[in-house]
């Protein structure tokens, strides 16, 4: 029977299920790839991404987006950005290669900062957004910003202090160990050391000497006597060589010893501050108050700029090396999909151009007509060759409203990474915020805002500051009366009408510093300390008095043990070395009496042990 | 449950069809492709082609695939390191670059490191899947095949509509 390698039958019923399977591509592509498109934003910006038609346009080689909503990670009642519609047009070159390349980009019905009807599901899991999501909330918490007290200065009387809560007493318990330690080895080393036989020896031998006559020992007894000096006046010196060896290490212990000395000085410090903590008493510096103020506030800032550039970090490497990304979910493993980046090809993503004319109407105050564009937003900056930029402008002449220009560089062409973002709104109505920790709270009105926020590397810079001429302050005491205090800073604030804030970050993503000023801190600081300033000073002083009496059995004992080691070491290093020189003395007047004996009036040349 | 009765159905079917030992082994060969690999991928969809068109046993190809699927599972972790490990081999790297970058071919996925390595794998096995249906086959026609035959749940399984469906494709 002749084999037959095809099934030529089963040809009509395969190009049915594929005509079968087009049909169903037809039918459900664009629901398919919408909620694809909704998934993979809201893993790649690590926010909620809504999406409310996609509409595949193949002849164009287009996509059309409709009702898009992106929320704020940081503020899940907000969104970041509502657009009415986007029209993507592809190149269908890429495509056929699996890339997305925007060849053009225009969006309509911009809306920024809007309410959602829905909160947003807050970012979580263990993806790489969610990651940074919370690696910039722990960031922020790196600053500590005090809050501003304002607790009337008579609850001082309250202070309550528990030894175990100070770390003084830690610390000394810790310091009283390692002094017996060091005790102990330095006992050892002195037995060790044993310079006895040699200055037992070395008498002996001056004894013997000293009760012989030279001329009576002849010149080969001579010799062999000041053989015998020269002996013992080496061993002299190997012991005190072994001496001095010892004097370093003891003085090396003994510092070692101070420094954990200073260390519970240093624990004092901070349980003085700890417990002036626990009094919440006001503070008259300027810096500080500028911090409790405006810290929070300012910090937000930077870290929303934080987190965009981190996340830049991630889908925007330089170089052209392979990488690896989290494969499709599905039921089977997930895998790693690894880019393969070639020079002169696509990318796997690039927006070559993206313009956006939107115009925002009504009676708001940042009404009028927006231009932005996006060039070079791409997954392989290498290939694209030139860096990103972001730039957002808006005219509106004869307004009250005068510019909002924000511009943002995303150069990833090199290793030397730069994100940097430059945002100014002038003439704008600024948001109120309210003061941290204290019952007002700010609506600065119409005025200026400025960000400028860069991370070259791991290295930050940034500078957030906001002016208003025109400052409304509202006090919100309900449920409780404000105190004296604080009607002392409602009257000072109160008149104020001016505010002028200016937050400066630097340091690097690790070890962040932030300065804050503002023409707040210096009013409230002289007003406080006028008012105040004597009570809390004499609160300061008791509160100093009452942690050195709970440290001071402690501490003074420890002390006083670690300067006993230290005296007592010295003293023996000084005895041994004492006897050592006393007993070198006698030697050395046996060797000119030997010397004198045998060649009188000779001066024999110095012999060089 | 279903899944199981579906299981026995087809491998009873598969084991007394008209194919040789050979056509039903080839045809295992093929559908494990179907089971060891992530099913959603261009390569399954040529596999399955080969499967309709090849003069093969389509239920050997279906019993291999159903055999074949919990085994992928198991082996995932497998595929995961070897596709890792192919796809970061410098030597191979000029190879996969090219590929990525050729129209098309990025659309198997190959760049994912469990497909390729369980299309790799697949490669592998086949050929001793092959030789073991077919002598598993064999054996089981030569032994308890007729007895089975005339057994009354075999002919309750033949009598059925989807058998006839199932006659269409067999070798």
């Amino acid at each position: 029977m002749k084999f037959k390698l095809f099934r030529w039958k089963a040809v009509g019923p395969l190009l049915l299920l594929f005509i079968l399977l087009g049909v169903a591509v037809w039918i459900f592509a664009e629901p398919v790839a919408r909620e694809t498109t909704e998934e993979a934003s809201t893993e790649l910006l690590g926010t909620q991404v809504d999406l409310g038609k996609l509409d595949l346009l193949p002849r164009r080689a287009s996509v059309e987006l409709q009702a898009l909503q992106i929320a704020d990670p940081f503020v899940l009642t907000r969104n970041l950005l509502e657009a009415d519609a986007i029209r993507l047009k592809l190149n269908p070159a890429a495509l056929a290669e699996k890339k997305i390349v925007i060849e053009n980009l225009s969006l309509s019905g911009m809306r920024f900062g809007t309410s959602r009807t829905t909160p947003a599901r807050a970012p979580s899991g263990k993806g790489f957004t969610p990651q940074v999501y919370r690696a910039v909330q722990q960031w922020t918490d790196q600053f500590k910003v005090p809050l501003l007290s304002l607790t009337p200065v008579d609850t001082i009387r309250q202070l309550v202090l528990n030894p175990d809560q100070l770390t003084t007493v830690k610390q000394a318990q810790r310091v009283l160990a390692r002094t017996d330690s060091t005790r102990k080895a330095l006992e050892q080393t002195f037995q060790q050391l044993d310079i006895r036989p040699t200055v037992d020896s070395a008498r002996a031998l001056v004894q013997r000497l000293s009760a012989t006559d030279p001329k009576a020992l002849g010149i080969e007894g001579t010799r062999q006597a000041v053989q015998s000096v020269q002996q013992t006046l080496r061993d002299i010196t190997a012991a005190r060589r072994r001496v001095d060896s010892l004097e370093r290490n003891a003085r090396a212990a003994v510092a070692f010893l101070g420094q954990g000395v200073e260390m519970v000085n240093q624990a004092t410090q901070q349980d003085v501050a700890f417990a002036k903590s626990l009094l919440k008493l006001p503070t008259f510096s300027a810096p500080e108050i500028g911090t409790a103020l405006f810290g929070k506030v300012s910090i937000d800032r930077f870290k929303q700029a934080l987190y965009w550039a981190e996340l830049a970090q991630k889908y925007m490497p330089p170089g052209l090396l392979p990488r690896p990304r989290p494969g499709p979910q599905r039921l089977r493993a997930a895998g790693s999909t690894i880019e393969f980046p070639k020079a002169a090809e696509f990318p796997q993503f690039l927006l070559q151009q993206g313009s956006l004319d939107f115009s925002i109407g009504g009676t708001s105050p940042v009404r009028g007509a927006y231009t932005a564009t996006v060039q070079g937003l791409t997954s392989a900056p290498a290939l694209y060759g030139r860096p990103a930029v972001i730039s957002v402008g808006r005219r509106a002449k004869g307004s009250a409203v005068a510019a909002v220009d924000i511009g943002a560089v995303i150069n990833h062409l090199t290793s030397n990474t730069h994100d940097s973002v430059n945002a100014r709104l002038r003439g704008i109505k600024l948001p109120s915020f309210d003061l941290p920790g204290l019952p007002f709270r700010v609506t600065p009105g119409i005025g200026s805002a400025e960000l400028v926020f860069s991370m070259r590397g791991a290295a930050l810079s940034g500078r957030w500051s906001v002016r208003a001429n025109k400052v409304a302050w509202t006090a919100d005491t309900a449920g409780r009366k404000a105190n004296d205090i604080e009607r002392l800073v409602w009257r000072v604030i109160g008149g104020l009408n001016d505010l002028s804030v200016m937050a400066q970050l630097g340091g690097t993503v690790s070890s962040p510093q932030l300065s804050i000023a503002s023409n707040l801190d210096q009013a409230i600081a002289r007003r406080l300390k006028a008012v105040v300033g004597e009570e809390v000073a004499r609160a300061e002083r008791m509160v100093r008095a009452k942690v050195d009496s709970l440290v001071a059995e402690k501490v003074q004992p420890v002390k006083r043990q670690v300067a006993e080691v230290q005296t007592k070491a010295m003293q023996r290093i000084a005895g041994e070395r004492q006897r050592l020189d006393q007993v070198e003395a006698e030697l050395n007047a046996q060797l000119k009496r030997l010397t004198g004996a045998l060649a009188p009036g000779l001066e024999l040349p110095k012999i060089k042990l | 449950m279903l899944g199981l009765l579906k299981l026995i159905q087809s491998i009873i079917k598969t084991l007394h069809s008209a194919g040789t030992p050979g056509q039903v082994a080839a045809g295992m060969a093929l559908g494990s492709a179907l089971g060891l690999t992530p099913l959603m991928n261009l390569h399954n969809l040529v596999i399955f082609s080969l499967l309709v068109l090849l003069n093969v046993s389509f239920g050997g190809g279906m019993l291999g695939w159903m055999l074949f699927v919990p085994i992928g599972f198991l082996l995932d972790p497998v595929f995961d390191a070897v596709g890792l490990r192919l796809l970061t081999a410098p030597g191979l790297r000029p190879l996969w670059t090219d590929l990525t970058n050729t129209p098309v071919v990025p659309y198997s996925n190959f760049d994912n490191t469990v497909v390729l390595g369980s299309f790799v794998g697949w490669l592998v096995l086949a050929v001793p899947i092959f030789f073991a249906a077919r002598y598993g086959v064999a054996k089981y026609r030569a032994t308890v095949g007729e007895r089975v035959r005339q057994s009354r749940f075999y002919k309750a399984i033949t009598a059925s509509q989807v058998y006839n469906l199932y006659k269409m494709f067999r070798p």
